[in-house]
Formats: structure tokens, C-alpha cells, sequence
């Protein structure tokens, strides 16, 4: 329990500390000067050169790149994110204030991805290769090829344009979350069906089934002890690269729809050199990834003992 | 009561897999039954276990190799109490103590999964889930050839001393003459979907009258297997 406990400590530092260099290195190398777009995005203006020599030694640009990143990194092994360098502004509020948009928008998708795949999952696995098992197969085919900001767009179009029953743009009030969220369900929902499809199909499929029947074993009881656990495990295992997906979705469809979130927090932030804010918002992507890995590799032991077996 | 079905058959496709079989068991009856493979000895054992059951009667199955029978995510515990409630009988400890000391199977660790057992035990342990309804029959389809011999002849030899004080009636199929030939006293003998010969084991091994029967018998492989 420990050595596992280590191992997870040990595997989420070299996760951290790798993908916060990579994101230093990319923005430090990134065309253009830093200081200059520090400076243009903090006055709005095109700014004369002393102003940006002064940003420079300000945001500690004249360092050099390891000086920057330890002055960044240190402050942040202390739990202290620093401050915007457009803005001066803690990256801290901010950074919540946009997390508490994006996180319900992604608990949504997934609740409704799921509970949107489930049931067409398990009706297109009831009677595979039947024309409803087809048309569910070519509904979730069709999900998956289409790239979130055109569906976007698509249910704007229907539903904010046409129908005019929901808001498209902002986040002012509960009603302007469904839209978003039904943009990124359903594609969620596109990947899960085909997995939980094909993991009841398999576990249907396994050779201690009819022993089972002949036993007398209720079909039912079947379906609900032998069958079911054996469809969850590959659907465990997609669940957790699923939210990876769903983190990348976040931040276009936030952007198409207007909303305050991280990925609005992360475009202009990006695009003004805002080192530190950047860097927030990949090592809090970062940890995320971490704990949901984490806390799939528990579900998985807890379903399938046999893995807990090999381990020790 | 003896057994009887009558009428038995299997088509697929319009191939014929069991040409229409009438079978009779007496209480206590050790039958083989016998053929080459892809004779259709396992079909006629799904097939008289389906029609007894319509009947009503209590007919217990045992397949191949333990992994045929139970579920590598549950534990032990969980199978014999889902034989039980598949039965419609309550839980009952001193039951299941008994079928296990007469089956020799160590009361090992029920919380355990079937990987957490040797093979040779998981196979008793579905023997012993089997006899759990007190079955008018029990039909083993090659119950030990998954097993090492010794473990396989250990196995035979106390489910041979735990039938023997009871009722219930066996059919041992298999294509091991020499396992057939030590265990029942009467092999129905199959070839190619068709019942062809059944008569006492001595009668078919010394006297064969179809060429199947014939074939088999004269396999001497059989006077030398262990079990």
C-alpha cells in the first residue's frame, strides 16, 4: 500500500514537473517577443521599446530561461501561483473564478454522455447486428466524426436561431449551460456507446456464460452478476481517456459559446505571454489528469481483483 | 423412477447434429457416453439435460474445465450461493461442509476468486455446487481432462464413493474409454449424430457389434490411462 502510494507521489511529480517545463520551454520559444506581447496586451497600444525593456526586467525575462523558471516554479512549490504579468492581478481568484465555470460544464457533458450512452449502448447490444443495433452503431460513428465546433454551431443555429428556445452566448443564467454541454455529450456520449457496446457484447461472448444457464442461474441474474461487471471494465478504462478528450473540447466549445471559463482564460492568456496564468491553468490540467488516472486505477483494482493480483 | 426421454434431436441448418434419440436411466445408473469427437456426445448430454429438466426433474451439469463454469471476478462464496438460490434453497452451511469433505475439497478460503484455487479444486468445487439439489442425474462432460491424471483419478474416485449412498444417476461423457471403461457399468456409444450401439461396458469393450464401437475398442490406448 505504501510502495503504492509512493509510486503515485513519485509518477505525479515527474507528470507535473515534465509538462510545466514543456509549457515554459513552448512559450519561452514561441514567436515573438514575450515582452512585447506582455506589454501590448497590459496598455493596450503598440508601446515604445523602453516600456518593454521595462515589462522585461519586471516579469524576470532578462534572466535568461532558468532564472524564469525557477523564479516562477519556486513561489508555486508553496502553493503560490503568482501574479499576472499583464494584469499584476493573483492568478489564484481568477483562476477559481474560471474553473467554477468550466468544471460543472464538464460534469454535465460526462453525466449526460453517459446517461445518453447507457441506454443506446444497451439497446444496441440487446439484439446486435439488428438494424437498431446498426442505427445506433451509425449515430455514434457519425458523433464521434464530427468535430465539436461545427456541432456547436449546428445546435446554435437550431436551437438558439431557429427555435429560439435557449441562450447561445455568456453564462449569465442556469438555461446557458445546456447547449455547451449538450455540444460536448454528445460527443462523449459518440465514444461511450461504441465502448459500452462492444464491452456487453464481449462479455456476453465469455465461455463460463451457458455453464451458468444450465446451472439455472436466472437470465436476469446473469446479466446483472456476470455480465455487467465484465462490460464495465474496458468502459473504466475509456472513461478516464474520455475526460483527457473532454478537457480538450472544453476549451473550443467554452470559446465558441461565450463562456468565462478556462478556456477563455487560457486563449487570452496565451496570446498575451501571460506566463504565469498559462502555466496555472496546465498544471491544474495537469493534476486533474493525475487524480482522474489515480482514481481509475483504484476503480479498476475494485472491479478487477485479479489486476490488484499481478501488482503484488 | 428411471428416466426417460424420448424423441431427442438436434438440427442446425438443416444438418443433422443428433438423429432422434429415446434414452432410458435407472436410479443410480453409471452410463458413458462414448465417441469419437464431434460425434455428438455433448450435444445429446445438452439435449437429455434440456428435456429432463421440462420434465421437472432435477439434472445437474458439469463442463470441461472450471473455467467453463465459473466467474474469475467472483469469489467462491458468491457462485455457491447463486447454485443455491438458482435451486430456490436457502443457505445452509452444514450442506455445504458435507459435499466438501466428500469431495475432499479442503474448506479453503471462500473470499477467495476461482484463480485463488488450484485447478483440481475448482473442479471438485463445481462437482460439489452440482450435488447441491440432490440431482436425479448429473452429466459430466469430460469432467477430468483439464486435470493431471492423479488429481483426475482422486477426483473420479470420490465422486465414485459419494454417488454410491446416493440416488442420483451419472453420464460420464467422454471419449477416454479407458476413464469409461473403470467408472460405468453400461456406454451408450455415438457416431456421427446417431446413437449407434448401448449395452453393458464388458459387452462393448470384449464384443463390439457396430464399427464405431469397434473403432473405439480397439483403441488399447485405454487399458493403460491411469484413471
Amino acid at each position: 500500500m505504501i510502495q503504492t502510494m509512493l509510486s503515485l507521489v513519485l509518477r505525479a511529480v515527474v507528470v507535473l514537473v515534465g509538462s510545466a517545463l514543456v509549457t515554459f520551454v513552448l512559450l519561452w520559444n514561441a514567436p515573438g517577443d514575450p515582452a512585447m506581447a506582455i506589454a501590448m496586451a497590459r496598455f493596450n497600444a503598440v508601446v515604445p521599446a523602453e516600456v518593454v525593456d521595462q515589462v522585461r526586467a519586471e516579469a524576470g525575462l532578462d534572466a535568461g530561461f532558468w532564472p524564469a523558471f525557477k523564479a516562477w516554479i519556486g513561489p508555486l512549490l508553496v502553493g503560490d501561483f503568482g501574479r499576472s504579468s499583464v494584469t499584476g492581478r493573483e492568478v489564484w481568484p481568477d483562476l477559481v473564478t474560471a474553473v467554477g465555470y468550466t468544471y460543472p460544464l464538464a460534469f454535465l457533458a460526462l453525466f449526460w454522455g453517459l446517461a445518453i450512452a447507457l441506454p443506446l449502448a444497451i439497446l444496441a447490444a440487446s439484439r446486435p447486428g439488428s438494424v437498431l443495433d446498426r442505427v445506433c452503431v451509425a449515430m455514434a460513428s457519425t458523433g464521434a466524426a464530427m468535430p465539436a465546433f461545427w456541432l456547436g454551431l449546428l445546435l446554435i443555429l437550431l436551437f438558439a436561431v431557429k427555435l429560439a428556445w435557449l441562450p447561445a452566448m455568456g453564462a449569465r443564467t442556469a438555461s446557458h449551460i445546456v447547449l455547451p454541454a449538450l455540444t460536448l455529450a454528445l460527443g462523449v456520449a459518440a465514444s461511450l456507446t461504441r465502448i459500452i457496446r462492444s464491452g456487453i457484447l464481449e462479455a456476453r461472448d465469455q465461455n463460463f456464460l451457458p455453464a451458468l444457464q444450465r446451472r439455472g442461474v436466472a437470465n436476469s441474474a446473469i446479466e446483472r452478476d456476470h455480465v455487467a461487471p465484465h462490460a464495465a471494465i474496458p468502459v473504466v478504462t475509456v472513461f478516464g481517456l474520455e475526460l483527457a478528450f473532454l478537457l480538450e473540447g472544453l476549451v473550443m466549445v467554452e470559446v465558441i459559446f461565450g463562456r468565462p471559463g478556462l478556456g477563455g482564460f487560457l486563449v487570452n492568456a496565451i496570446d498575451a505571454r501571460d506566463f504565469p496564468k498559462v502555466q496555472a491553468v496546465v498544471l491544474l490540467t495537469a493534476i486533474v489528469f493525475v487524480a482522474i488516472n489515480f482514481a481509475v486505477d483504484i476503480f479498476y483494482k475494485l472491479l478487477d481483483p485479479r489486476m490488484e493480483d499481478r501488482d503484488a | 423412477m428411471t428416466l426417460s426421454v424420448s424423441g431427442l434431436n438436434v438440427e442446425r441448418k438443416g444438418r443433422v447434429i443428433l438423429a432422434p434419440t429415446s434414452l432410458s436411466i435407472a436410479p443410480r445408473a453409471r452410463i458413458g457416453l462414448v465417441g469419437a469427437s464431434g460425434s455428438g456426445k455433448s450435444t445429446l448430454g445438452h439435449a437429455l439435460i434440456d428435456a429432463l429438466r421440462a420434465q421437472g426433474v432435477v439434472v445437474a451439469h458439469v463442463p470441461q474445465s472450471p473455467d467453463e463454469a465459473l466467474d474469475p471476478l467472483r469469489t467462491m462464496a458468491f457462485h455457491w450461493r447463486e447454485a443455491e438460490k438458482a435451486l430456490c434453497m436457502g443457505h445452509n452451511p452444514a450442506r455445504r461442509k458435507a459435499l466438501f469433505s466428500a469431495l475432499g475439497i479442503a474448506y479453503g478460503n471462500l473470499t477467495k476468486r476461482p484463480w485463488g484455487w488450484s485447478r483440481g479444486m475448482q473442479q471438485r468445487f463445481v462437482i460439489a455446487m452440482a450435488l447441491i439439489g440432490a440431482p436425479a442425474l448429473i452429466v459430466l462432460d469430460e469432467p477430468t481432462s483439464a486435470l493431471d491424471p492423479v488429481v483426475a483419478a482422486d477426483t473420479m474416485d470420490l465422486l465414485d464413493n459419494f454417488l454410491t449412498g446416493q440416488d442420483t444417476a451419472m453420464v460420464l461423457v467422454t471419449h477416454d474409454l479407458g476413464l469409461a471403461s473403470r467408472r460405468v457399468e453400461r456406454l451408450w456409444v455415438m457416431s456421427e449424430g446417431y446413437l449407434v450401439e448401448e449395452a453393458t461396458t464388458e459387452d462393448i469393450l470384449t464384443r463390439p457389434t457396430t464399427e464405431a464401437a469397434a473403432k473405439l475398442a480397439a483403441h488399447k490406448s485405454w487399458l493403460t490411462v491411469p484413471c
